[in-house]
């Protein structure tokens, strides 16, 4: 359901501005919006402390950051503090713990950015040289000192492809530039590229350095404190240097960590002091003044009128004037506040996901809730499975109640669906596929799905559930159209039920469910119906019309997928017992739960996916009014009531 | 005989009619993440736009269906 709203006019002294919106910051149910009376005054703030105020905010959010996930997130507000009128806050105070914590954590954070690139730039080096090490047993023990007493020369090299030609054609340069006097040996390394060293005599190093500059081989230098080793030795340096920077990057992190904590608490207290008060700034632009006076509308949920009325006035007296302006329900200004049921709140975010509804119109959670865990039930309609995944829907909400609001919600939804998938899964007397079949024999209470004599009556009442949710949302359109006055709408719905009546109708005749007598109504209030939709077109309507009955009878057939994912699932289950039953029990066991496990993870996530598009597509697109504003309450918590409660 | 080819009829008319949705899918899937990355409030929409064209397998199986079921 749409919270009904109101527009309040607020009038009082000037020099108790401040104090009033301290106290609406404090109630943290209205929502400011800019006085437009053109006469009224306008207030600007000193943009300079308003820049120093979001510098230090960001400053305070940086140094929070530095705290593992888990810890409070930055900023979160604390309720003594946070409800200060400008200049309350004493910034100097927070500029002066940055200053101090800034030296150090400097320090630190540059210190762990160097190892963090330590321990991403040394395995490049170190995979290459591990691979070629076996390649040159003799000379991966020779370090530069015995290589130039050798009179011997290396390079090492990586080339960006794993195409082997590109070796051979180096092999080939080098022979046509120092004839045979060279080794060169390579291998393919992770990440498609091929590592190689070139061993040759130290006479003719000009030439093989020139070569490589002429064909633009890039070689890759070791980092110093490598380079005057051995290959061996590097690489057992680098080894030995992963394992301390690993050492070196935790201490750090712990170190950061100590210096941040003790200040942690104080710092969320003053950068919540501050976020209020770049709030009340932003407030206090929206207010009008006159030379004694300042005027403020704004929007509160009709229900906390009272309550916000009766605050202002004890706390600032009889002066101040509290008028509500009257507004159409109607009026695409008004914010949207959805406030559902419990049980129903979870299916919000779906909503919202799509488009906010409008002002005045229809909020479609709660049928979303009636409905979505319904399509899901009917398309995985399998007892074993539902019990799984309600098991797992339980298990998810109590692990996620506290840490993720949106996981909770969402393993709500699961549990919901996963309920109904039970339900199904007796009718259809599924469980794990035919395994329920094959242990019981035929135990559905309505049919088999699976059965060859299942496949039309899972049509027909996939057409049925169709049917019935789309002729609901055309009802619902046509109630809207009503409400909004929108006559050419009313008259569009009007023709579209008539239509669907009449084909419904002249069905239920073809299955000999209806009297003969039905024909002639049921065509009159298809030729009625294909008249008043083709009309509303003007002169397109002789197209228009008729591609638009036929677009809501594709919406009926998409009602089709219920059954088509749900006989997918269950012959996917069907699979899994036959390839499990095929050879030794043990590794029958083994198949069926990897098959079975694949389903199961299919089945929680297309038939979610399905039931969505159906509410977003065929049923949303007949009647939700989208477009509307979110209500952004002055002073909301995080902790705002509108997102807490949940079933 | 013809049970085998009124097989071959039904698959045709799922697999065609999912070539023919993967294909729009593609498309549209496509444009879909240039928007969602220029503007990832209107993820809902495009999400609704990407899953349009999957009636048309739908009507692939129900031709399949009937098929299987009339024939």
């Amino acid at each position: 359901m749409l919270t009904p709203m109101t527009k309040l006019q607020i009038v009082g002294r000037k020099g108790e501005l401040e104090h009033a919106l301290e106290e609406l910051h404090v109630l943290g149910v209205a929502e400011l919006i800019e006085a437009t009376d053109e006469r009224l005054e306008r207030h600007e703030y000193d943009s300079e402390h308003r820049d120093e105020l979001r510098f230090l905010v960001a400053e305070a959010d940086a140094v929070l950051a530095l705290l593992p996930a888990g810890e409070e997130p930055p900023g979160t507000p604390v309720s003594a503090a946070v409800d200060t009128v400008p200049g309350a806050v004493d910034t100097d105070v927070l500029r002066r713990q940055l200053d101090e914590l800034g030296p150090a954590l400097e320090a630190l954070t540059a210190r762990r950015e160097s190892l963090r690139d330590e321990l991403v730039v040394l395995p490049r080096y170190l995979e290459p040289l591990q691979r070629l090490l076996p390649l040159i047993p003799e000379l991966a023990d020779l370090d530069d000192a015995e290589l130039d007493t050798l009179r011997l020369d290396t390079i090492a090299l990586v080339l960006n492809t794993d195409d082997d030609r590109l070796v051979e054609t180096l092999r080939s340069e080098l022979a046509a530039t120092i004839g045979s006097r060279f080794e060169l040996v390579s291998t393919h390394v992770d990440g498609g590229a091929i590592g190689c060293v070139v061993v040759f005599p130290h006479s003719v190093s000009r030439d093989v350095h020139r070569l490589m500059g002429s064909e633009h081989v890039r070689q890759v230098a070791l980092p110093d404190a490598f380079a005057r080793l051995s290959l061996r030795g590097s690489v057992l340096a680098m080894e030995h240097r992963l394992e301390e920077v690993s050492e070196d990057l935790a201490a750090t992190e712990r170190e950061l960590i100590a210096v941040v904590e003790p200040h942690a608490e104080q710092l969320r207290n003053l950068r919540a002091g501050m976020a209020a008060e770049l709030d009340q700034i932003h407030a206090v632009e929206l207010v009008g003044a006159t030379k004694r006076t300042f005027v403020t509308d704004c929007w509160v949920p009709t229900r906390d009128v009272d309550e916000l009325r009766a605050a202002l006035l004890e706390r600032l007296g009889p002066a101040l004037v509290v008028d509500e302006i009257e507004m159409s329900r109607h009026n695409p200004e008004t914010p949207v506040l959805l406030h559902n049921p419990g049980w129903a709140r979870p299916f919000e975010f779906f909503v919202r996901f799509l488009d906010i509804p409008r002002a005045g119109s229809i909020d479609p959670t709660i049928l979303t809730a009636l409905f979505l865990p319904l399509f899901f039930g009917v398309m995985v309609g399998d007892l074993g499975y539902g019990i799984i995944l309600f098991v797992a829907a339980i298990a998810a909400r109590r692990r996620f109640a506290e840490r993720s609001p949106f996981l909770a919600s969402f393993a709500w939804v699961m549990l919901l669906g996963s309920a109904w998938a039970i339900v199904f899964g007796v009718l259809f007397g599924e469980v794990f596929g035919d395994l329920g079949k094959r242990l019981f024999g035929d135990w559905a209470v309505w049919m088999y799905r699976p059965g060859a004599d299942s496949l039309e009556p899972l049509l027909l009442f996939a057409i049925a559930i169709g049917a019935a949710h789309v002729v609901l949302g055309v009802v619902l359109g046509l109630r809207e159209a009503v409400r909004f006055r929108e006559h050419r709408v009313m008259l569009d719905k009007l023709g579209t039920l008539l239509v669907l009546g009449g084909l419904f109708a002249i069905a239920g005749l073809v299955a000999d469910r209806l009297p003969a007598g039905v024909m002639t109504p049921a065509v009159a209030a298809i030729i009625v119906g294909i008249v008043l939709v083709t009309s509303l077109h003007g002169a397109l309507g002789l197209v228009m019309g008729p591609l638009e009955l036929i677009g809501t009878l594709g919406n009926v057939l998409s009602y089709l997928r219920l059954a088509a994912v749900g006989l997918a699932s269950a012959y996917l289950a069907i699979v899994a017992n036959e390839l499990g039953s095929a050879g030794p029990i043990w590794m029958g066991i083994l198949i069926a739960t990897f098959f079975h496990t694949l389903n199961l993870a299919l089945a929680a996530f297309s038939p979610m996916i399905q039931a969505l598009r159906l509410h977003y597509v065929e049923f949303f697109s007949k009647f939700v009014i989208g477009g509307g504003r979110p209500f952004r309450p002055f002073g909301q918590r995080p902790e705002d009531p509108t997102a807490k409660s949940m079933p | 005989m013809e049970a085998g080819l009124i097989a071959i009829g039904a698959g045709l008319a799922v697999g065609l009619a999912a070539l023919a949705t993967g294909m729009a899918q593609a498309r549209i899937g496509a444009a879909a993440m240039g928007v969602i990355a220029e503007k990832p409030e209107l993820t809902g929409r495009a999400i609704l736009m990407v899953a349009i064209p999957e009636t048309l397998v739908i009507l692939g199986f129900a031709v399949a269906a009937m098929t299987i079921v009339l024939l």
